[in-house]
């Protein structure tokens, strides 16, 4: 019955371990002394694996705050459940926590300093059984933080993920790493400074719910993985949202895709994906805001897509694509067309889409405008023909042709129309609501980002000189 | 001397009162768009800014070469009078041209400058200081702006001398520099194919301050993401982020001497 908290009236001291382990024999005898006794062990009694051998199957170990050697494994079927600080220490080789039985669980422990081989899978906890449960544990200093590997139905909540921040984007793992592992529950997770928030591959019927991926390159990576749904997730200041590929019947519901800045990034790419429902996500200031290749037969309803660089990028080959009643509000461009045009359906029934940029009119005041509108301007056309024409975006000639679209209608190459435009916005309150909330967080994450030095002082140098030589002159004339 | 012909100069535009009026149509512009700006926050929160700074962008590309190449001309071919008085003094040509010049750009710095802190003043007030340093590189851009459109005004003078005919190749200019050259450059752009058009598009911007100072501004402010793959491959071709926009400065001012230099040279040759 001692075995299973043995320690607690060391625990204080214990803290002192941290810095000097090493010099620990010596200084801290009576811990040692005590740490001897109970395990003929020579590090100073720290290593977890010694009590979860010693842990009988089924059980519950509770493991005390402190720093514990790992690596661990988990041969059997046991609850390890942490104190507040309780920490485990890989060895720097290989995973931290590996799980091999099934329905095993770890809650409550800070897991820290994995490997970093990444074709090792050298992860935070790497599991490779099933019906485990991971909840409210801390990955620090980790190459991957939770990485499934032929592993169904595990629930994974609550957790906070944090990779290494010094490594290149591209030598850092995966924050969620699922691969061919099915029936997986992903809830309430916090993610940063991974290489790819979540990433799923043959990761079929997955649940992703409320989790908040931010500061990574892909927020969500995933190929080859159907009928997964995803609710309420937030990806925000990634170099890209999200890139789902190859996959099919997907659900993608209230989440938020926003602040998604790299170059030729997106906030959500689909690649080769088909009958996907999006309904009531909001796609907001990404570079390009869903991206669309060889994607057919999706739906996307009541989302909105306010503030992105372009809005939709569609390749000709995306084809039978349908959005009704969602919202384009302060897009720089609506749409991007590469090829002639696309088969998408712009409304369904009488219902079509709240266009910011819509100038016509609603003289029967049914809601919905009498002329159709026109999505993309010459310019805007012209764009999708030659890219690097996008330099002239804001100059007084792509406005100049914007207007004239309108005043000669010859010029509309444009195939693009949405004939039954809303003249009010879809209102979708508590999305909005939502939004609010993760804006101000993310305001309040946000480090105050400063022009270069270099730039900024020939910028006031220059500022400086311009403006002060007329004031010298203006002093003198008032003496005379 | 040449100090005391700008400072004569900076006297007659204050006194003119052409300086006044640009200094308040920038500064009511400016502080309705801020204030709009600011009213529009209820959506995001964020990046309203950005939206901003787009719509003072579009101020400054419009009205700021107006307002140069109005100023200017005025200055310069106005009072014929006076200017022949001066060039009768024992002073070189260049002097006098020199000092004028120097004027002027003083009185449209000085205009500019104004109006924006007009600006300035209500968003500092509304929003806080944070934003004041992209602000700046603004005002510092418009500025740069005025004062080469001054040149090319100065260039137009010594062309024609004749005020009306003046300012109509004054407007001409202005409707060639801000309109027809990207036209012209788009057109360009559809027509070449291969390689050859990226090189095209991307040097092309050089021929057009209006041009530099708008890649520049949305570089420097927004960063190269606006432009989206068109801006990566920009800031491969100057070399890299920061070259870019030091590159794309240090042709501003190019812009600034070039135009000045040139008349300098045909007013030399020519019978005053």
């Amino acid at each position: 019955m001692n075995r299973l908290c043995p320690w607690i009236e060391v625990d204080t001291s214990r803290e002192t371990f941290r810095h000097d382990r090493n010099d620990a024999r010596s200084s801290f005898g009576p811990v040692l002394a005590l740490c001897g006794m109970l395990f003929a062990s020579p590090a100073p009694a720290q290593r977890l694996q010694a009590l979860i051998d010693a842990a009988p199957e089924r059980s519950v170990l509770r493991v005390p705050a402190g720093i514990w050697d790992g690596n661990i494994e988990l041969r059997k079927k046991l609850s390890i459940v942490g104190d507040q600080g309780t920490v485990i220490r890989g060895s720097g080789q290989g995973s931290t926590v590996t799980i091999l039985a099934d329905s095993c669980r770890l809650e409550g422990c800070i897991v820290e300093r994995s490997g970093g081989m990444l074709a090792q899978e050298d992860a935070g906890i790497l599991v490779k059984s099933s019906g485990n449960v991971l909840v409210n544990n801390e990955l620090r200093d980790v190459l991957f933080g939770v990485y499934l590997f032929a592993s169904h139905d595990n629930i994974i909540d609550s957790n906070r993920i944090r990779g290494r921040k010094e490594l290149e984007l591209g030598a850092r793992g995966s924050g969620m790493h699922l691969w061919n592992s099915r029936g997986n529950s992903l809830k309430g997770n916090r993610v940063e400074d991974v290489r790819d928030g979540i990433y799923m591959q043959y990761a079929n019927r997955t649940m992703i719910e409320g989790n908040d991926i931010s500061g990574v390159r892909y927020g969500l990576h995933y190929m080859y993985a159907d009928s997964n749904v995803f609710v309420g997730n937030v990806f925000r200041k990634n170099v890209a949202g999200a890139a789902v590929m190859y996959s099919r019947d997907i659900v993608i519901r209230r989440n938020m895709f926003i602040h998604n800045r790299g170059f030729a990034s997106y906030g959500i790419l689909f690649q080769d994906c088909h009958g996907i429902t999006a309904d009531s996500n909001i796609v907001a200031d990404n570079v390009v805001g869903l991206f669309f290749e060889a994607s057919s037969d999706n739906v996307f309803r009541h989302n909105i897509i306010a503030q992105n660089d372009v809005a939709l990028t569609m390749f000709q080959n995306a084809e039978r694509n349908v959005f009704t009643e969602n919202t384009f509000v302060d897009n720089l461009s609506p749409i991007t067309v590469i090829g002639r045009s696309t088969s998408t359906r712009w409304s369904e029934g009488t219902q079509g889409n709240f266009w910011s940029s819509y100038d016509g009119y609603d003289l029967d005041q049914d809601g919905i405008g009498d002329v159709p509108a026109r999505i993309q301007n010459v310019f805007q056309y012209l764009e999708g023909q030659v890219p690097n024409l996008r330099l002239f975006l804001y100059s007084p000639a792509a406005q100049a042709l914007s207007r004239a679209t309108s005043a000669f209608p010859v010029l509309d190459m444009s195939k693009e129309f949405d004939r039954y435009p809303l003249m009010r916005p879809f209102d979708n309150r508590l999305l909005m609501q939502a939004y609010a909330a993760t804006e101000a967080r993310t305001k309040s994450e946000a480090v105050q980002q400063r022009p270069s030095l270099p730039v900024l002082s020939g910028l006031v140098v220059a500022f400086g000189v311009v403006t002060l030589l007329p004031f010298r002159f203006i002093k003198r004339r008032k003496m005379n | 001397m040449v100090l005391e012909i700008a400072r004569q100069e900076l006297t007659i535009a204050l006194r003119n009162r052409w300086t006044l009026i640009i200094a308040l149509i920038f500064g009511v512009l400016l502080v309705s768009i801020s204030y709009v700006g600011m009213l529009s926050e209820g959506f995001s929160g964020v990046q309203t800014f950005t939206r901003t700074t787009s719509s003072i962008m579009n101020l400054v590309l419009y009205l700021v070469p107006l307002f140069g190449l109005i100023a200017g001309t005025v200055a310069f071919t106005g009072d014929r009078g006076s200017t022949e008085l001066l060039y009768a003094q024992p002073l070189s040509r260049s002097t006098v041209a020199f000092g004028k010049i120097l004027g002027v750009q003083a009185s449209i710095a000085v205009s500019t400058f104004g109006g924006f802190l007009c600006g300035a003043v209500v968003i500092a007030v509304g929003n806080g200081v944070s934003g004041i340093g992209r602000y700046a590189a603004m005002v510092g851009f418009a500025l740069l702006l005025s004062q080469i459109f001054v040149g090319i005004s100065f260039c137009i003078s010594v062309i024609a001398h004749r005020t009306s005919k003046a300012f109509g190749i004054a407007l001409g200019a202005w409707f060639f520099f801000v309109l027809l050259y990207d036209l012209l450059a788009i057109g360009l752009g559809l027509v070449l194919r291969g390689s050859s058009v990226n090189m095209a598009i991307f040097l092309s911007l050089f021929g057009n301050p209006v041009d530099i100072v708008r890649v520049a501004t949305l570089l420097l402010l927004e960063n190269a993401s606006s432009f989206g793959v068109a801006g990566a491959a920009l800031q491969r071709f100057l070399g890299g982020s920061e070259v870019s926009v030091l590159v794309l400065v240090l042709s501003l001012f190019v812009w600034v001497a070039m135009p000045i230099i040139l008349a300098l040279r045909a007013l030399r040759r020519q019978d005053l």
